[in-house]
């Protein structure tokens, strides 16, 4: 259980002259809620893809589960995929559906599955095509956990669900991991969806990773210092500057170290994690225009 | 991977029966009757110089529903395989890509592979079973129609008879799914569909399978009297003769008349003889007299079935490189 459930090495995906993802490098520890956030077209659902091998990565290296994505049955049946906008066939029903995952997928759970249906209050011989985006999101749901996988991974799974459906989506992919150990992957734009469900956050902006670590660590190590104006490279070493606001008297930092600061100079402040990720988007915002002036 | 298959395709399988059932129902009810009017024509018990039972059978038949129905039969065969392409190969990987249900698909414990072999196999068997069952019918309906008129070579025939339609249909099927699956999109790749069918199927007759088992060459001496056409330009008496003797039972691809020195005859004619006030028998006489030959090139009718493995064995070589390439395709390319 100890080797990371995903190892990516240098991994890039290239559309043309686009790149979408560009010299990813990530260890995923197994037993974890990893939450992969970033804004739209950040390259989350790029790095996905490859990782269920829909997608081949342009270069670098990937393996999931120690094995090549979608290189076999035996791959494909340890990794549940829930692609975005969670496709079904809209003009089978549900109980065809469950009868599909149970013919294509040796490890299927019956039992589970039918459990799920049930629970979830679904019609088995109603048509995928008329259930509600969040029946619907729960039926693919249903059909990638009942194969049993050691790795689900879900793209945006509650995108297109309004609040309640979302919190029954997540408590219920909760319940799941709860009774099976599991490692789960899913993305969101909003850091909101994933703060109560995740301990391992992974920030994508602007096709690179911006950082990866568990929460718990993520909130020990970030700050937000408040003090009296300072010029943020007379910091001792071992700080590192996520984003700075200053006015003319006063200095706002968001910082990471790993010991703790005891400064009597600044004011330190626990972060939310939303606020950390909001830290790295807009680091990485800044990055891009100081690079446009450099070009320039 | 079998069932699902089944569970997307069992409407279109109904269909398919119900319509063999009701082509089956009636060549069987006419089949009956043509049989009836082989007997009465007296060509069934005809053994040699049979031609007068024969015209008279013919003659029956084309004052019978029987000739609607063979026109209709004919036609069907050069359709129906169209049809499976656009209706069932079109639409096999095209509507999953549409609908991004292959993303489904390809995560369940199956690999791509598979899952294609699963869909090809299963709607291409019954693809080529349905046009196989199609063609046999006819076939055997026919078998009195065609033995009197003796033109199963001819080029329109040739396509709805015997195993050719079954080479049809797996084009059909392969270019669809072939297309389906390039274009993404099910109506765009219909209607791709179409088009490069029916131009394959097109050019097959008029420039392709003529060439597909070597022809037979007849060079024999103008018989004035079976004349099919004198063609006379009174300006500068230039002049066209086609001869009407053709080998019985073929498919002629050339037929040209041609002088003792081995050149195209194009005149100069006799225009005292050949000249619009003149009676044609002496332009025919004159004709006659010049020691014209006709040569002819041709398909004969024993070259039927050499004919029908090689125009079979081409489209089941080109429906073979489509499904190579959608493998590599499904394999590496995508998304």
């Amino acid at each position: 259980m100890s080797s990371p459930v995903l190892q990516a090495t240098g991994l890039t995906k290239r559309y043309g002259r686009r790149t979408a993802l560009s010299d990813c490098t990530l260890s995923i520890p197994p037993g974890h809620v990893v939450g992969l956030v970033g804004p739209n077209g950040a390259g989350k659902t790029t790095l996905l893809q490859i990782a269920v091998g829909m997608l081949p990565p342009t270069s670098g290296t990937i393996e999931v589960l120690g094995g090549q994505p979608a290189s076999g049955p035996a791959q494909l049946a340890r990794v549940g995929y829930v692609a975005q906008d969670t496709p079904t066939y809209a003009g089978l029903s549900v109980a065809d559906h469950l009868r599909f995952g149970a013919y294509t997928n040796p490890g299927w759970d019956l039992q589970l599955a039918a459990d799920r249906i049930a629970k979830l209050d679904l019609d088995p011989s109603q048509k995928a095509g008329k259930l509600s985006g969040g029946q619907r999101a729960q039926l693919a749901l249903t059909l990638a956990i009942a194969k049993r996988p050691d790795l689900l991974i879900l793209d945006e799974p509650v995108a297109s669900l309004d609040p309640l459906a979302r919190r029954e989506f997540l408590q219920s992919l909760m319940a799941y991991m709860a009774e099976h150990s599991a490692s789960v992957i899913l993305s969101s734009h909003l850091v909101s969806d994933l703060e109560r469900v995740c301990d391992y956050l992974i920030v994508l902006v602007a096709s690179r990773v911006r950082i990866a670590d568990e929460v718990d660590d993520l909130l020990a190590t970030h700050r937000r210092l408040i003090g009296a104006f300072r010029d943020p490279s007379e910091l001792p070493a071992g700080i590192e500057v996520i984003e700075a606001s200053h006015t003319d008297r006063q200095s706002t930092l968001i910082v990471r170290s790993v010991t703790p600061i005891d400064d009597p100079a600044w004011t330190v402040e626990q972060l939310t994690l939303e606020d950390l990720v909001l830290a790295y988007m807009s680091q990485a915002a800044t990055d891009r225009e100081s690079t446009l002036e450099t070009v320039r | 991977m079998t069932w699902i298959t089944w569970r997307q395709f069992r409407t279109q399988t109904w269909i398919t029966l119900g319509c063999l059932a009701a082509i089956a129902i009636v060549l069987a009810i006419s089949g009956h009757d043509l049989a009836d009017l082989w007997t009465s024509s007296g060509a069934a018990a005809c053994h040699s110089h049979c031609g007068t039972a024969t015209n008279s059978f013919l003659t029956r038949v084309g004052r019978s529903f029987n000739h609607k129905i063979f026109n209709l039969s004919t036609a069907v065969l050069y359709v129906v395989p169209g049809l499976i392409g656009i209706f069932w190969g079109a639409p096999l990987i095209a509507r999953e890509l549409e609908a991004g249900t292959h993303r489904l698909a390809f995560n369940q414990s199956v690999t791509r592979t598979r899952w294609l072999v699963a869909k090809l196999t299963i709607v291409g068997g019954a693809a080529a079973v349905t046009v196989g069952l199609l063609s046999w019918a006819v076939s055997a309906w026919a078998h009195h129609i065609d033995r009197a008129n003796a033109n199963r070579i001819g080029p329109m025939l040739f396509g709805a008879r015997g195993i050719v339609p079954i080479g049809y249909v797996l084009f059909a099927f392969a270019l669809g799914v072939t297309l389906g699956m390039l274009i993404r999109r099910t109506v765009p790749a219909m209607a791709a569909t179409l088009t490069v069918y029916v131009a394959a199927v097109v050019s097959m007759p008029l420039w392709i399978r003529a060439h597909l088992v070597p022809t037979r060459h007849l060079m024999i001496a103008l018989d004035v009297s079976k004349l099919r056409g004198i063609g006379v330009s009174t300006g500068d008496g230039r002049m066209q003769v086609e001869g009407g003797a053709t080998p019985a039972n073929s498919w002629v691809l050339t037929n040209t008349t041609i002088t003792p020195t081995g050149h195209v005859f194009t005149g100069p004619a006799n225009l005292q003889l050949c000249g619009p006030d003149v009676g044609t028998h002496a332009c025919e006489n004159w004709v006659g007299s010049l020691g014209l030959r006709q040569n002819i090139i041709y398909q004969p009718g024993s070259h039927f079935w050499s004919l029908q493995w090689a125009e079979t064995g081409t489209f089941v070589v080109a429906s073979g490189l489509l499904i190579g390439f959608c493998f590599w395709w499904i394999r590496r390319r995508l998304v």
